[in-house]
This record gives C-alpha cells, structure tokens and sequence, in this order.
C-alpha cells in the first residue's frame, strides 16, 4: 500500500510541484493550504510523512508541529520543513518544536525524494 | 553576499527621491522590497520581469524582479525555471504576508518581460519571464489588475505601494549599457548555480 505524504503550504504552485514530484515516486499525496488545514487533514487521515511550509495563513508550520507533537498518533511521525526560511534561529526553533528536518526552497526534486525515502521508506 | 548564487534578497538601494519628495528604494534583479510605508519602489527592466503587489485594504505592498534561469525544458512542471520562479514570487509573498497583508487581499501589477536581450540564446526570453508571471498569479488566485509586458523596449517602472499607482517609462533611448550588463550577469548567475536549497535532518 502506498504510503500517505500531507504537503501543507499556501501555494497552490508549490502544492503541485510537490505532488507531481511524490506521486511519480508512488507516494499518495494529501494537500493542505495551511497549517490550520494541515492539522485538520492529519486528524482526519493518517499519513506516514507531513511535510510544511513555514509562514502561512491562520497557522504557521512551527505552531501546527507543536500541536501535532501533542497528539498521540503524531508524536513519532516524521515531520520535514519545507521553506523559504533559512535562518540558523528559525531552524532551531523548529527543531525544538518537533520537526524531523528543514529543507530550504526551491527544492531540488531529487533531493527531495531521496530525503522522504530515508524517513519513510 | 548571498550563499547560493539563485538567493532573492531584499533590496539595499535606499534614496530620497527630489521628483517625487518621497522616501525610495532601487530594486536590482534578484531583489525585492516590501513596504508598509508610503514610499516609492522603483526598477528599470530589460527581459526581467517585476511583480508590484499589494494587499489593496491596507497598502502593504512590494515588487520583485527577476528573471527564469533556463529556457530548453518546455512546460516540464519541475524545471529549474518552475522551481526558481515561484521562489523568487514566493520570497515577495511571504514578506507581504509578515509585514501584515492578507492573501485574500492581495492584487497584482506585472511589468517587464521586454524582448531586448538580443544575445541571448533564445529570443523568447522576455515573453517567458511574462507567460510564467501570469501563469504563477492565476494559479495562486492573486488578480492581475494592470499589465504592460514583453514589446521591444525596457522599462522603469515607478511603484508607489500605498496607494497602488505605477508609473511606467519606455526607454527608447537608452545611453549606456548597465541594463543589459546586469541582466546577463544576473542570468548567467542563476545558469551556474544549481537551483536548490540546503537540506538538513536533525
């Protein structure tokens, strides 16, 4: 069975580049346009892998970790940042709430592929 | 000095512009600015293409200007020149987005994309820095409210975020050639550097 990617990030461009990217690997792709979204989707539906954008609306990717790290079924779960975001500050915050790795955009689609089959198989 | 060679960063050029009395900023290719001031943004383009755009309920707004890296891989969704563009649109939004607009708020004005690299390999150039702009605002659903694109002359392009107005000047005459110099130097920049960014696991 395929395992199951939530990509949570306001652009719908991005969105697409990472489903076309994870889909051609054999990935099943469940997207969100927030981190308010990514959280509603990942209670709905279990995945094997979240991977966020920082700054979006309603919620940002850091605050919907924290809450992710609080559920029980999402407190071993690998959890990857996707982000313009490149700060040595920010990188630890994220770390500190959770997050499993940080890759900054543009994301090279090899790159990516090869990060997701390392935490999920 | 940015790390990689593709990095957007945000425009140093400040100024006080005696034309317009007001507080202003030059934005180079590969920069942006973002403002919540009443404050002039100005650019000058060749092939390169600005996006000026505004969060129309409280004047937050800012412009970029850059240009696709590559040109041969067709309508390839993960090319360099896909990746790149919507990195260097998402480094403007995502600012806009910290200084306080609102994505559903946001509206666009699109500049540039002039056919006057006449060395450049392809010819196209400026017409697909102006197809990818659009394209990338329709598919983020941020309207396009005015356009003046691709032709044969470059632009300045005066930009006032608080308000919304822009003005434009065709340059018919140009007397040096700094655009151009920086455009290429610019582009060949983005051709070296392998478009991607660090990847870390903890």
């Amino acid at each position: 069975m395929a395992k199951i990617v939530l990509t949570v990030d306001d652009s719908a461009s991005i969105r697409q580049m990472v489903a076309f990217t994870l889909k051609s690997a054999g990935y099943e792709v469940v997207e969100a346009v927030d981190g308010a979204d990514g959280l509603q989707k990942a209670k709905a539906k279990a995945v094997n892998l979240i991977l966020s954008d920082q700054n979006m609306p309603k919620m940002d990717g850091i605050t919907m970790i924290k809450e992710l790290r609080a559920l029980p079924q999402y407190k071993t779960v690998p959890i990857l940042m996707l982000t313009t975001e490149s700060g040595e500050t920010m990188k630890s915050q994220g770390k500190a709430a959770g997050a499993t790795g940080w890759l900054v955009k543009p994301f090279d689609p090899q790159k990516l592929l090869e990060v997701v089959k390392k935490v999920i198989g | 000095m940015s790390e990689h060679g593709f990095e957007e960063v945000l425009a140093p050029n400040q100024y006080y512009d005696r034309q317009f009395n007001v507080d202003a900023v030059k934005i180079l290719p590969g920069e942006y600015y973002v403002t919540r001031r009443d404050m002039l943004v100005v650019t000058v383009l060749g092939s390169c293409v600005a996006a000026c755009i505004r969060d129309r309920s409280n004047g937050i707004g800012g412009m970029n200007h850059f240009m696709l890296p590559d040109s041969g891989q067709g309508s390839d969704p993960l090319s360099n020149s896909a990746r790149y563009g919507s990195y260097a649109m998402e480094m403007l939004l995502n600012q806009l987005l910290k200084l306080g607009a609102k994505r559903q708020n946001l509206e666009a004005k699109v500049f540039g994309g002039g056919n006057v690299m006449k060395h450049f390999t392809v010819h196209n150039v400026g017409q697909r820095n102006s197809t990818f702009a659009l394209d990338y605002l329709k598919t983020e659903k941020i309207k396009v409210v005015a356009s003046d694109l691709e032709g044969i002359y470059p632009r300045k392009v005066y930009f006032f975020p608080k308000t919304g107005k822009v003005l434009i000047k065709r340059l018919r005459n140009i007397h040096n050639t700094t655009i151009y110099e920086r455009e290429s130097e610019y582009s060949s920049r983005l051709q070296q550097s392998p478009i991607a960014g660090d990847v870390e696991l903890f």
